[in-house]
């Protein structure tokens, strides 16, 4: 819903509160007039009634079209004593005329004799009212939602106009392309206020972008250097004719050396992923770099003793970067090895809706859903780096592929759905022209 | 064989040259751009081993260099970037390898003698050591005259072995040439134990001398002086 439609539906609301709760003020401050300027009328017939009957003359049945009634009375009532009664009376049953009728009675002292004198008169009943005024409300309700549409349109346009386009430029906000973003000045003071925000938040983005993408070149440099230097030490080290005892020492810190190298690696590797440094709009065939990947394992799933079954459809196209489908299939067939016993099993199934791989091996310790953070590996294999399954969970966001785990019936299985190319492109097609539309107002 | 270094780190620098001048090639050493493009006008080198980050220039600017002014020697890119847009463009620039760092020495060994077979002996395809014959083209093993039945790792291992004669090398090194760059998260070397165990069972089948020694705790040696 849009923000004006929110705005005109509040109005709305508070108005179609407002009217009923007006209309009832109204009716009673209409009825409360007529009556009283009916009553003073009553009152002043009275006294004029009282004053004729004190010059000795008759009081006739009518008097300044109201009915009056004069008599003597034997109860005496202070001089300004009214009593007024209101009442809905059946004039004429045959004209179903229900009126209502406001009777004032005072009571006089004339030349000695106490007289009680009757006044009354038909006022207008409360419906004629009602009616009058649901007419006029009627009315009012029609202007005021009518201007209030009009209006929310023309401000909306007007006011939120520097809104709409920090929505739009936000929209097509791309850090890669490393462009700030600037704005407008614009006469209210929140939207200078968000806009500024938005300014400092993008331009920290970008900076942060720039610096962390820096870094990772930097620290691939920087640490491979010295990585190298220490690698080749110990190269030139083993030539020389060592004992058993320091053979070992230098194996270890040799291995130590690898991990580390493994470990910057996988980082810097995660780090580019992270930065979206291998987006790619071309289709791939996935199908020949399984095969290719399957035939290069094949030897290292001789030598430790597994069988493996595999089922690769013929050209199955997706949308991946070429530098990381190697990195996708061999982390998780090496994995598949690694987590293995002796005669297990693998099976690999690639279609174009789905890759999973499935192999026999302990259950894992983990519970599944930390199967992919980085670092997290099991106890079994102490030289893995732990790092591996994140990388692949990594390039399966960044392409809209979902993976999934899970442990059954002694069987680890990863699962790889990928988004079928052809309606997710449309989706996305349909999905932005539809955010543009919504910003165009 | 006279190899030209350029690389900005003196430490690294000096395991090179020293790996290099044991392997009996003639390693001389520049750490800067402008020392380099003044030794590559002066004389004439049978490869250069090239780093493309150094503190007075791009490494590429060398290579560019030599492409224009005719200068013919083989170039081997050493470079701690290792994404795949950095190896397009070196070897686009008319590198002949690229090896990224950390590297391991016997490594480089194998890829400088690839490359020198390459361009200077017009490709020749035979390596030869005693009664070892190896065909790189056909990828055949002879030994006494006698084709061994061997797959392409366990080809590739031998050959490995026969550039870096009595070299240790290591298995981590064995298995980062077998494997490439993304094989070596695999926990345990096994199977370079399996292919050096099948390579020796093969030879001494063919009535060969079994050459390749283990060095307790570091790996294996190409031993030469065994009979």
């Amino acid at each position: 819903m849009k923000i004006v439609d929110r705005f005109t539906l509040w109005f709305l609301g508070v108005t179609l509160l407002i009217i009923p709760i007006n209309s009832v003020i109204t009716y009673q401050s209409i009825k409360g007039q007529i009556d009283k300027a009916a009553i003073t009328r009553l009152k002043h017939v009275n006294e004029r009634a009282a004053q004729q009957l004190a010059r000795g003359e008759a009081v006739g049945e009518f008097m300044q079209g109201c009915r009056i009634k004069a008599a003597p009375s034997d109860s005496t009532m202070p001089a300004d004593f009214f009593l007024i009664t209101d009442r809905d009376v059946k004039h004429d049953p045959d004209m179903e005329d229900y009126d209502r009728k406001i009777t004032v009675a005072s009571w006089h002292m004339i030349n000695g004799v106490s007289y009680k004198i009757i006044s009354g008169d038909y006022v207008t009943r409360s419906e004629q009212i009602l009616a009058g005024l649901r007419e006029s409300i009627m009315w009012k309700l029609v202007i005021l939602i009518g201007l209030i549409v009009l209006t929310a349109r023309l401000a909306s346009r007007l006011v939120l106009a520097p809104f709409y386009s920090t929505l739009k430029k936000l929209q097509r906000f791309n850090l890669r392309s490393r462009t700030k973003l600037k704005f407008k000045r614009s006469r209210t003071k929140e939207f200078n206020e968000l806009n500024c925000f938005v300014e400092k938040m993008t331009d920290k983005a970008v900076d942060d972008y720039i610096h962390l993408k820096e870094f990772s070149e930097n620290a691939s440099h920087e640490l491979q250097t010295p990585l190298a230097i220490i690698r080749s030490k110990l190269e030139l080290m083993s030539e020389y004719n060592i004992e058993g005892e320091q053979a070992v020492l230098i194996s270890d810190m040799q291995n130590a050396v690898d991990r580390l190298m493994r470990i910057n690696r996988s980082l810097v590797l995660l780090s580019r992923l992270e930065n979206n440094e291998f987006e790619c709009e071309e289709l791939l065939d996935i199908s020949r770099y399984a095969r290719e990947t399957v035939n290069t394992f094949c030897d290292l799933i001789t030598i430790k003793g597994l069988t493996m079954d595999y089922r690769i459809e013929e050209r199955v196209e997706v949308k991946l970067h070429t530098a990381l489908v190697d990195i996708l299939l061999n982390n998780l067939i090496g994995n598949a090895i690694r987590h293995n016993y002796a005669g297990g099993h693998i099976s690999i199934e690639l279609n174009s809706r789905h890759l999973m791989i499935s192999n026999t091996g302990p259950e894992p310790q983990a519970p599944p859903e930390e199967m992919f953070l980085r670092f997290r590996k099991g106890t079994a294999c102490q030289s893995s780096v732990g790092i591996g399954l994140s990388i692949v969970k990594q390039i399966c966001d960044m392409n809209g592929f979902t993976i999934e785990y899970r442990f059954q019936a002694g069987h680890h299985i990863i699962t790889i759905d990928f988004p079928s190319t052809f309606t997710s492109s449309k989706l996305l097609q349909n999905d932005t022209r539809y955010l543009h539309e919504k910003t165009q107002l | 064989m006279k190899v030209l270094l350029i690389e900005d780190n003196v430490e690294l620098a000096s395991s090179i040259s020293a790996f290099l001048a044991r392997e009996g090639y003639i390693c001389e050493v520049s750490y800067n751009m402008r020392d380099a493009l003044d030794k590559l006008i002066s004389f004439q080198y049978d490869c250069v081993l090239l780093d493309i980050m150094l503190p007075d220039g791009n490494g590429l600017e060398i290579l560019r260099f030599m492409r224009k002014d005719q200068v013919h020697s083989p170039v081997l890119i050493l470079s701690a970037k290792n994404s795949l847009d950095d190896k397009i463009i070196g070897l686009e620039e008319g590198a002949d390898d690229y090896l990224t760092k950390p590297f391991h020495m016997p490594e480089l060994n194998a890829r400088l003698r690839a490359i020198y077979r390459r361009k200077k002996l017009n490709g020749s395809n035979i390596i030869a050591f005693n009664e070892i014959t190896l065909n790189i083209d056909t990828f055949e093993a002879w030994v006494n005259g006698t084709m061994l039945d061997m797959t392409r790792k366990e080809f590739d291992l031998l050959m490995y072995f026969m550039v870096n004669k009595n070299r240790v090398l290591s298995r981590q090194s064995i298995a980062a040439h077998l494997w490439g760059d993304y094989t070596d998260n695999l926990s345990n070397f096994d199977f370079v134990y399996q292919h050096v165990k099948n390579i020796r069972k093969k030879i001494s089948a063919a009535n060969g001398t079994d050459y390749i020694g283990t060095v307790y705790g570091l790996g294996y040696k190409f031993n030469t002086s065994r009979q």
